[in-house]
């Protein structure tokens, strides 16, 4: 929302804003995956891991609320920057955290990964073709989950054009590949946090914006933890947009329940809507 | 299973990872957005935070010259905190404890009347100061 707007102008933020904004987006895809993570779990009765997961989580939130004040709702991005910045302190904290947040959920995921029981839950369930997948228009996880190698990051917005990253994709199109795909992708994320923390600049972490929206359109295409998040924004010189459109990740993955649950069994319902991450309150925009 | 007996002998023999909430209780962490509080003697109703609040979280009545605050509702972006022009709203560390009844919070603003006084007294003062 807040670079859509910024795009009206158009404002160029300083380096360290972008990096900040990487860090703290990546941060927030960390503990949603891993609250997804223990979600999958608990879909299919691993109780124990679920909470495993959870407690991996808290850890990342800690961090979360340490830099920005909030664990979820982060509220830290403002127009022509940031509210909050990382100091040498926190930047310390944050990466000694990360390290022993990557190591845990490493192990959690090789469970998650390698038992019997886990995968005869998930694979050859709810399977998603790469051509049913970009008939119906899927975004994220669910996309790259079925060998499509899309990803918003790739336009290098922020500070994605100066770190090392790559789209995790995995070819099977099922519910084990897709968890796959969020596995893996918890552990990039946190590998991206610790690459942009450690290139982060210095410098200021907010310019002054003058003035009201400019009578202008834009569009901007990032990548939430759950898929592409599209944002369409109209000015029209006044304190107020002329128009704002949202299109959610989960409003593009529903469809692809239509392929996925007929023919399956009762039981495998929960672990197949649950592999497109469904966020309803997100979809009504 | 052998991959995660580590995970299992560690959780045997370490402590639990919850606290005994809300007896004992982590100290908040030094800008964390806890709660907001507002300052009778400053604010002078001029409305500013109503407007521009996301949830909706204040509103006023100037002739009852009241200001009511609705916590429950309220997301702690920091936005009130940051636009107001008499800098009458503060942000507190500490979290709220959980509730089982909405709360809603009523003010008297003072700060308009302490305002006018403050200028009535300027007033006054001026012609002895060009004295």
């Amino acid at each position: 929302m807040v670079e859509v707007t910024e795009k009206l102008w158009p404002v160029e933020v300083p380096p360290r804003v972008k990096y900040l904004r990487t860090i703290w987006a990546e941060m927030s895809r960390t503990h949603s995956h891993l609250l997804w993570l223990g979600l999958l779990a608990d879909a299919f009765g691993f109780e124990s891991m679920f909470l495993q997961f959870w407690r991996i989580r808290e850890r990342v939130l800690d961090l979360l609320e340490m830099t920005t004040g909030q664990r979820v709702i982060q509220s830290v991005n403002i127009i022509g920057g940031v509210r909050r910045d990382i100091s040498p302190e926190q930047k310390k904290i944050c990466i000694d955290t990360l390290n022993t947040v990557r190591k845990e959920s490493e192990s959690l995921i090789k469970v998650l990964t390698n038992d019997y029981t886990v995968k005869s839950r998930t694979i050859g369930k709810g399977v998603l073709t790469k051509e049913q997948a970009l008939q119906l228009g899927c975004a994220g996880p669910t996309l790259r989950g079925s060998g499509v190698r899309e990803d918003a990051r790739l336009t290098k917005y922020d500070a994605y054009g100066e770190l090392n990253y790559e789209p995790v994709v995995e070819e099977a199109g099922d519910s084990y590949a897709r968890a796959l795909v969020r596995a893996k992708e918890t552990l990039q994320a946190i590998d991206l946090q610790l690459e942009a923390l450690a290139k982060l600049p210095d410098g200021e972490i907010a310019v002054r914006v003058r003035g009201n929206p400019p009578a202008n359109e834009a569009v901007m295409r990032t990548e939430a933890p759950r898929g592409e998040l599209f944002y369409y924004a109209k000015g029209n010189g006044t304190r107020n947009l002329e128009r704002l459109k949202v299109r959610t990740p989960t409003f593009a993955n529903l469809p692809s329940l239509l392929v996925m649950l007929p023919g399956c069994e009762l039981a495998d319902v929960p672990v197949i809507v649950l592999s497109i991450d469904p966020c309803i309150s997100c979809t009504e925009r | 299973m052998p991959w995660m007996l580590p995970t299992i002998l560690k959780n045997f023999f370490g402590g639990p990872a919850t606290r005994l909430y809300p007896v004992e209780v982590r100290e908040p962490f030094e800008h964390a957005r806890g709660q907001v509080s507002f300052n009778e003697d400053k604010c002078t109703l001029c409305g500013t935070c109503v407007r521009r609040c996301p949830a909706e979280a204040i509103s006023m009545d100037k002739e009852k010259n009241e200001l009511t605050f609705y916590p429950a509702r309220c997301i702690v972006c920091e936005v009130c905190v940051d636009i107001c022009p008499r800098k009458a709203i503060d942000l507190i560390y500490k979290w709220r404890s959980p509730f089982y009844a909405k709360p809603v919070e009523v003010y008297k603003p003072r700060g308009k009347a302490s305002n006018k006084a403050e200028k009535e007294v300027a007033a006054t003062h001026e012609p002895a100061l060009n004295n």
